[in-house]
């Protein structure tokens, strides 16, 4: 059973990422915080990717952590799918550094 | 002589009665698995002829072969049927069949569940294509957007027959993925660890958990859809605060993952076929375990991409273009494992490998067009025309269809026990893959020239017209290779020569038994030390059928199996499973009268159903467990170890556990729905908010914390006491609150209050059974596993009641 969790550790942190930075997204947009001006950006965006670099570091640990066995298959597939999940939320939120956010 | 003996004796026990009987009752895998592959092939062969109708419309412009509203049943039969009627039930048949046997025991977790699954299946899918029949089917798409599929621009039965018909086949698909998963978590051979399953059980695995997660979603938005065509509350009115983008985004959270659903079983026969074939191991099991669970969690994070065209801020499409495009690299580790077996081996060019290779052409290139369409300008020149219909044939054919041919060919002689006649088989392939590229590679040029999807006719002069023609061409050319096909198989039932076990000297366990297989599988069970048990022990069928495994005994009239720790594979209890039944049958008969009366109209016959299916519920559990202790079991090689009624953790419970989670799930995805109408939808907030009353989530929350304290206790009078409270309180608040048809906000509340008093009443009836058998002594210290199920069943009943009791005065205070 603890195998089977730490094999979906890593995706499941991206996926808890993904509903909190999705959910951020949407709440923000439908308050308006991306119409207020703040040093550095409007409030949306640095909402959002301080979101994001928290959820970047997460899964980072989360990855370093589920690391350390690599003498099985499994060991291996549990380290493989932790860096999945830090590598999927580096990616999916590339999006954030560029793209208007409520348009 | 003693394997005579034991043969004999096992099969009295697990036989499937002679004739009708038989036919009604069994509850054994390889009837149940077979009986759906055959019904998912029938339904195939009726979605092939749709398809062929569609295209002898569009194969002219201006057609006059049949008119739009036919037309319109026709794609939305089409699609619905290929889905819902052949992709999911085709690869549940093919799992149901095969992973007992691979998994070396000697059925599946719950028999009843997989029969109860099949009744589901074949009267579901038997309304829906008696509606066609009857020219009312379905027309507004396979997905059904409102308000298209509503009760103003369809006023028939058309959209009912829809939701109700998919809906009573998915409770097939659910019992199917608690049934897989429990199997391959529980119901392996000793020894068999997590990293010695067969690579076809990992895959299996993450499609059942899938399954699991991914469809409650579309079983939540086909009760409110109906819901709202029924009894008229505006869940996806925008008038009353409703939005038909939240039908959308039920619909695609179950409808991405969907696809891959459809692919990882395929992906599975793959990995299992493909080394066989090339005489070699499978390369990377490890990554390959990576991507299946990378692909099971990353597939939910996509389904936006079938909404780029909604209006969606860009921000949020740029996530979900990121994310589909990430999901290809787990698909391809998995086809780079393919490749590096195919080269550190020996290839065969047997009939499977020909399918195989088909499937990599074919899904490569789909998935390379669906790389392409993650890209959101692509996709919004390329939206809703006949590129997006090609890519996503590319995709499930070559993902789903080949890879099941290939199955076929290389699991029918395990089925049949016989060996092909002629060279059909070939032949077939060439029909299908060329007639299949010809179709579908016209579509994307068709596409690219701005033909739409669904249109059911055109003019010339679009340049569209050579095009179409060639893809109808095409399309007749498969269906001749699937009739060559279906001709093939035909004879090698009825003609083949019997062969010798294990044609193709796979590795892998259902091998280790004579085919066609006996009803018991193995007349004892394997211990397992590597993954690949028959290169180790290549007498391994013999020794087994001679009975020098475990449980080599035939005691009790009882169907016996081993039941294993998930991890280390260590012999754990011995299952005892039910026999043959009316149960599965009778109670989706109610389902059927239930459903059948709704669908009719019949509001006020339907409930009656439920109480008829409650009862049937209750009498299904009374035949589980045993009125006395009977201690440890012998079950060979030094091991005694205790039934499954003296237990501590049951498969039941594990089942119980994944029923609650994809409770839970549907649970979510309706806070889901209420959260994303109130943040989005127009005319919100609602006229009237439910009053900030204290009384009902006080009295919920009290009979929770006296359910849940009381049950640990064994006070069961005392914890069904707490479960009244609260529904009592659920329904004082439901009389309150506003009336459900007035806006969106009460529709939502009330379904809300709806889940929260269908639990309480689930765990008031879960534990007045406890009650019962306690009387009647079928618990004892020992034989306390029941016990520990309904007190799942009362927790989670407390807890969704209380939160549900809660969370819907909070506005009201807020307000
Ligand atoms: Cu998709």
């Amino acid at each position: 059973m603890t195998v089977l969790l730490r094999l979906s550790a890593g995706p499941i942190g991206w996926a808890v990422a993904f509903c909190l930075i999705y959910g951020l997204h949407g709440v923000g947009c439908a308050h308006g915080w991306d119409r207020i001006e703040l040093p550095g950006g409007d409030a949306q965006r640095i909402v959002l990717a301080a979101a994001w670099l928290a959820c970047l570091a997460a899964t980072l640990a989360l990855a370093l952590y589920l690391s350390r066995d690599r003498s099985t298959p499994l060991g291996r597939a549990v380290l493989a799918t932790g860096w999945t999940g830090f590598a999927a939320t580096l990616v999916t939120f590339v999006p954030l550094l560029a793209v208007p956010t409520c348009v | 002589m003693k394997a005579l003996q034991l043969h004999h004796e096992l099969t009295a026990i697990w036989r499937t009665e002679p004739g009708w009987r038989g036919h009604l009752r069994s509850v054994n895998h390889s009837d149940i698995g077979k009986r759906f592959i055959v019904a998912a092939f029938v339904f195939f062969a009726i979605g092939g002829v749709l398809a062929m109708l569609i295209r002898a419309q569009l194969a002219t412009p201006r057609s006059a072969f049949v008119g739009p509203e036919v037309y319109n049943q026709l794609f939305t039969m089409h699609g619905s049927i290929m889905m819902f009627l052949f992709a999911i039930p085709m690869f549940e048949g093919l799992t149901m069949y095969l992973l007992p046997k691979m998994l070396g025991a000697r059925d599946l977790a719950f028999p009843r569940l997989s029969a109860l699954g099949w009744w589901c299946y074949l009267f579901g899918g038997t309304i829906i294509v008696l509606a066609m029949l009857a020219g009312v089917a379905p027309n507004a798409g396979w997905f059904l957007y409102p308000p298209l599929s509503g009760r103003t621009y369809t006023p028939g039965i058309n959209s009912d027959v829809w939701l109700l018909g998919v809906t009573f086949v998915e409770i097939s698909a659910m019992c199917a993925a608690i049934e897989i998963a429990v199997s391959i978590l529980k119901l392996r051979a000793p020894g068999m660890r997590l990293d010695r399953m067969p690579i076809f059980a990992w895959y299996m695995l993450a499609t059942a958990g899938m399954m699991i997660f991914g469809f409650p979603p579309l079983i939540l938005g086909s009760i409110l859809l109906e819901v709202e065509r029924a009894f008229g509350w505006p869940f996806f009115d925008p008038a009353l605060g409703g939005s038909p983008l939240l039908w959308q985004h039920l619909f695609w959270l179950f409808g991405h993952p969907e696809v891959y659903i459809i692919f990882l079983p395929a992906a599975g026969a793959v990995s299992t076929i493909l080394p066989v074939m090339a005489r070699a191991r499978l390369l990377g099991y490890g990554a390959i375990i990576a991507a299946i669970m990378a692909l099971a969690f990353l597939s939910f994070g996509l389904w936006v991409h079938h909404m780029f065209t909604t209006g969606i801020p860009h921000m949020a499409l740029g996530f979900f273009s990121a994310a589909s495009a990430l999901v290809a690299v787990p698909t391809a580790v998995q086809i780079f494992a393919w490749l590096g077996t195919l080269w550190s081996g020996r290839p065969q060019m047997k009939l499977p490998m020909l399918y195989l290779i088909g499937f990599f052409i074919v899904f490569v290139l789909g998935g390379l067009t669906g790389v392409m369409l993650a890209m959101v300008p692509f996709d919004a020149q390329a939206h809703d025309t006949a590129f997006v219909t090609a890519h996503l044939h590319y995709v499930l054919v070559g993902g789903f269809v080949f890879p099941m041919l290939a199955a076929a060919y290389y699991w029918l002689p395990h089925v049949t026990g016989r060996q092909r006649v002629m060279r059909i088989g070939e032949a077939a392939f060439w029909l299908i893959f060329i007639g299949f590229n010809l179709t579908f590679f016209m579509m994307h040029l068709t596409g690219l020239l701005g033909m739409p999807r669904r249109i059911d006719t055109y003019p010339e002069g679009m340049g569209w017209t050579a095009l179409n023609l060639l893809s109808s061409i095409g399309g007749f050319l498969q269906a001749f290779g699937f009739a060559l096909f279906l001709i093939d198989v035909v004879l090698q039932i009825g003609l083949g020569r019997v062969h010798r076990r294990n044609p193709w000297g796979a590795t892998t366990l259902e091998w280790a038994m004579a085919t066609p297989a006996p009803a018991y599988n193995f007349a004892s069970l394997a211990t397992v030390t590597d993954r690949e048990p028959l290169s180790t022990q290549p007498d391994l069928g013999v020794r087994l059928a001679r009975g020098e495994g475990l449980l080599a005994v035939a005691r009790n009239g009882w169907r016996e199996t081993m039941v294993i720790d998930m991890t280390t594979g260590a012999p754990e209890h011995v299952a005892i499973l039910p026999g043959n039944s009316w149960l599965p049958i009778t109670t989706a008969a109610m389902l059927g009268g239930f459903f059948l009366s709704m669908l009719a109209g019949l509001y006020a016959v339907a409930p009656l159903f439920l109480p008829m299916v409650a009862w049937l519920g209750w009498r299904w559990a009374w035949t589980n467990g045993y009125h006395e202790d009977v201690g440890p079991l012998d079950a060979g090689h030094g091991y005694r170890l205790p039934p499954s009624f003296e237990a501590e953790r049951t498969t039941g419970w594990w089942g119980s556990v994944l029923a609650l989670g994809a409770s839970a799930t549907l649970f979510t995805a309706l806070l889901f729905g209420y959260a994303f109408l109130w943040t989005i939808a127009p005319n919100w907030p609602p006229p009237r908010l439910i009053a900030p009353s204290l009384a009902v989530p006080a009295l919920a929350s009290a009979g929770a914390a006296l359910s849940v304290v009381t049950a640990r206790q064994g006070r069961i009078a005392a914890a069904l006491g707490g479960q009244a409270a609260i529904v009592v309180a659920l329904v004082l608040l439901l009389w309150w609150a506003p009336a459900p048809t007035g806006h969106a906000y009460a529709a939502t509340s009330a379904a809300i209050a709806a889940y929260g008093i269908f639990h309480a009443g689930t765990a008031m009836l879960i534990l007045a059974f406890v009650a019962a058998r306690a009387r009647a002594g079928f618990h004892s210290p020992a034989r306390s596993g029941e016990v520990r199920i309904a007190r799942l069943w009362s927790d989670h009943g407390a807890a969704a009641g209380a939160f549900c009791a809660i969370l819907l005065v909070v506005p009201g205070w807020l307000a």
